[in-house]
């Protein structure tokens, strides 16, 4: 729970006086003298993301398809119900409806690929990034100090594409962003690295 | 009949089954009868009510063997690792709250269980939801014991205790190491003293407990802790006022709320106001329809009950987490004590608080009153009057001390004044953060992040004012949430999360939050790990002169 006892240990000092300051001038408590390398800024470009993000497997796409296809039948399913259905009634506004399942599966079917591609991680000195969304994208920092368990996950489709889920909690009430789609090597060799780091730089609540 | 326990275990009181088994009765009952009271009361004979009262008996008896079997496999110990429980009759379960990771200890009194005497232990470990460890019910001055037994295991951890206590004797000579105050107040021991010999003829505080911390700090052994003596020896007075206040009757005084100001509180809360009013209207015109519509009759009314129930329910959970209020500072953080039907005790050492929230609604800022709520890892969310709530409505002087025992060091020159500001200076005069496009006229004129050394705070509300606090040092993980619409605003939205809460920092100027982001990320990585448990920071009051605030407030009403 506490610190390794080679860490320096920088007493918490308050420093600057006077008034709430400027909220953008970032002045830690301990600065960054201690020779830890400061934490990788996010880049707001076309998408959110930090320089060097590494993509999760391409395989992942064929995956979410194979994994996708009860979803897809029941919309199709849905959406021949309600055309039979204006058929066979005389409300031909019924056929409309239809228009949503099949919406659900064009989407799907041509966003897939650019969902998987916008997924990618960073395992940096300090913490692990993932990022993930398109439209709506989230990029997520978890300390490696933070990390509470790690669980890598391995459905059956998953597992026929060689593919796993990393899923980290940390102390915070919400669970802790999981990264899917990675080769299981690499999810293997993550869990170490988080493992390890964890201990090492492991820090309380 | 001890012979089956392990060494070191004990059982609770004997009386624990009725306390208990009474709660499974109710229960059944309340089910029973919620379900079929309309048909109850319509054909009602005395021959019904003699077959009910029947099987009421025999769901008491049933209730009670049942507890008093679970009673009878129920054990707990406590040794240096921490807290052992045993139970269950059939299949057993060892429950175990290991040293470190006990956050805090409180002692909770139901109606039944004080009338009987006994108290509840609840030890809360650190983790997500039901993560907490009861051992009831014992005795009231045993649960006292206990509950100083425990915080002194866990002392290695607990940030107000010196290292001295660490490995100080466990059980019997507590005196000692309860004594050695706490590492922050000890440096102002001799301040602290002067201040409680002060205080003692101004205020009701009684003679035995006033002087025991100002006794420990100068160990002088002329005056002992009323709740260190055997029950029997201590004076009477002493002793129905230890247990009128549940025990917290040492330390310095930090809060104490007097009924009148917290029933004008609430008259004087709008949301509290508005939402009575319209529940009770609301519940007015749905009974009055159901009238109007199917006639008078009990069956109409059934499924309204719990309706009508919750109403009353919520006032009184508001008046009763409120009632009684005194907080004081002790070796292990501060200490709380409140309630009316059940009263509840309980500490919360200022290492263990992941954030902090001040409140002011509209019609307190004439008085100045505010309401402080902490977010402590383990300790659930949703606890109304539960231990997250430290000060239910505090004078300014209130909330300087507590918040001066509790919370971190902002980083400020000085940190009472700012936060003073954050609450009352319009939102618009606050430098930080505010969103960035016009459209977003209202959170522009109410919300502000401001990033000072110590912590970010975001500072919201137009009527209702609310501050939140969040350590830097606390913070668990970060993220940056992007959209079409924020996207067209500038606008990026960030969310801290810190254990057991998370807190949304919405509509942030893109170039800002990434800023923000990146120092808040470098502290979560690297801030925590430069204060060990030993050293907390030390909230700034506890080390500053608490005379000063102490003189202050003796002047003021209660």
């Amino acid at each position: 729970m506490t610190s390794s006892p080679d860490e320096p240990t920088a007493p918490h000092e308050p420093t600057a006086p006077g008034e709430p300051t400027a909220p953008v001038e970032h002045s830690t408590p301990h600065g960054t003298a201690a020779g830890h390398e400061p934490a990788p800024t996010i880049r707001d470009g076309r998408l959110l993301g930090v320089d060097g993000l590494r993509p999760v497997s391409p395989s992942l796409v064929p995956a979410r398809y194979l994994a996708a296809i009860p979803g897809y039948v029941i919309a199709l399913a849905l959406a021949v119900g309600a055309v039979v259905l204006a058929a066979i009634t005389s409300w031909w506004w019924i056929a409309a409806v239809a228009v949503v399942p099949l919406a659900v599966i064009v989407q799907s079917l041509l966003l897939t690929p650019r969902r998987v591609r916008a997924i990618g991680y960073l395992d940096g000195e300090q913490e692990l990034v993932i990022a993930r969304g398109v439209m709506f994208r989230t990029v997520s920092t978890v300390p490696y100090g933070r990390v509470q368990s790690v669980t890598i996950g391995e459905g059956p489709i998953e597992r026929r594409y060689g593919l796993a889920t990393l899923e980290l909690t940390t102390g915070a009430s919400d669970e802790a962003p999981s990264l899917p789609g990675l080769p299981r090597d690499e999810a293997e060799r993550l869990r170490g690295l988080l493992a390890e780091r964890g201990v090492d730089r492991m820090a309380a609540l | 009949m001890s012979s089956a326990l392990p060494p070191g275990h004990r059982r609770t009181h004997p009386l624990t089954p009725l306390v208990t088994g009474w709660r499974i009765v109710v229960g059944a009952v309340a089910v029973l009868t919620a379900q079929n009271l309309a048909a109850l009361v319509g054909d009602f004979t005395v021959r019904r009510l003699l077959i009910g009262l029947g099987v009421l008996g025999a769901a008491v008896v049933i209730g009670v063997v049942v507890s008093a079997l679970s009673w009878w496999a129920t054990s707990y110990g406590v040794d240096a690792d921490g807290v052992v429980r045993r139970s269950g009759l059939l299949s057993r379960t060892r429950q175990f709250a290991p040293r470190a990771r006990i956050e805090s200890v409180s002692l909770e009194r139901p109606l039944l269980a004080r009338l009987l005497g006994l108290a509840k232990v609840r030890i809360e470990v650190a983790g997500g939801g039901e993560s907490y460890l009861d051992i009831a019910y014992v005795r009231s001055a045993e649960a006292e014991d206990l509950r100083r037994r425990i915080l002194e295991v866990a002392a290695g951890t607990v940030p107000g205790a010196g290292p001295a206590t660490v490995d100080g004797p466990a059980p019997g000579a507590g005196a000692s190491a309860d004594g050695g105050p706490a590492g922050a107040t000890g440096a102002a021991g001799a301040e602290t003293s002067g201040t409680a010999a002060a205080r003692a003829p101004g205020t009701p505080v009684d003679p035995g407990a006033a002087p025991a911390i100002g006794a420990a700090a100068t160990s002088s052994p002329g005056a002992p802790d009323p709740a260190d003596r055997p029950a029997g020896e201590g004076d009477l007075a002493a002793r129905a006022r230890a247990i009128l206040h549940d025990g917290v009757t040492d330390g310095e005084l930090i809060a104490e709320i007097p009924t009148e100001r917290l029933v004008r509180s609430l008259l004087r809360d709008s949301s509290f106001l508005l939402g009575l009013a319209a529940s009770v209207i609301g519940l007015g015109v749905t009974i009055a329809l159901a009238i109007w519509q199917e006639g008078l009759s009990i069956a109409i009314l059934v499924p309204l009950l719990p309706a009508v129930i919750a109403v009353p329910r919520y006032v009184f959970g508001r008046i009763e987490s409120g009632w009684g209020f005194v907080s004081r500072v002790s070796d292990s953080g501060l200490r709380m004590r409140r309630g009316l039907a059940n009263t509840r005790a309980d500490t919360i050492a200022p290492g263990r608080i992941q954030r902090l929230e001040l409140r002011r609604p509209l019609l307190w800022r004439a008085p100045r009153w505010t309401a402080v709520t902490v977010t402590v890892a383990g300790i659930d969310e949703d606890e109304d009057g539960g231990a997250r709530s430290v000060l239910p409505v505090g004078t300014p002087d209130e909330l300087a001390s507590t918040i001066g025992h509790l919370a971190p060091p902002l980083g400020t020159g000085d940190d009472l004044a700012a936060l003073e500001r954050l609450l009352t200076a319009p939102a618009r005069e606050l430098p930080g953060l505010r969103a960035p496009h016009p459209l977003q006229w209202y959170a522009r004129r109410t919300v502000v992040t401001v990033l000072l050394p110590g912590a970010v705070v975001r500072r919201s509300g137009l009527l209702a004012r609310r501050v939140q606090i969040v350590p830097r040092d606390r913070v668990q993980e970060l993220s940056v949430g992007d959209g079409p619409l924020a996207r067209r605003l500038g606008s990026l939205d960030l969310s801290v999360a810190v254990a057991g809460h998370t807190v949304e920092l919405d509509a942030l100027p893109r170039a800002d939050a990434l800023v923000l982001h990146a120092a808040l990320a470098l502290d979560a990585a690297t801030a925590r790990r430069y204060t060990k448990r030993d050293g907390w920071p030390v909230p700034p009051l506890a080390a500053a002169a608490p005379a000063a605030s102490g003189a202050s407030r003796t002047g003021e009403g209660r």
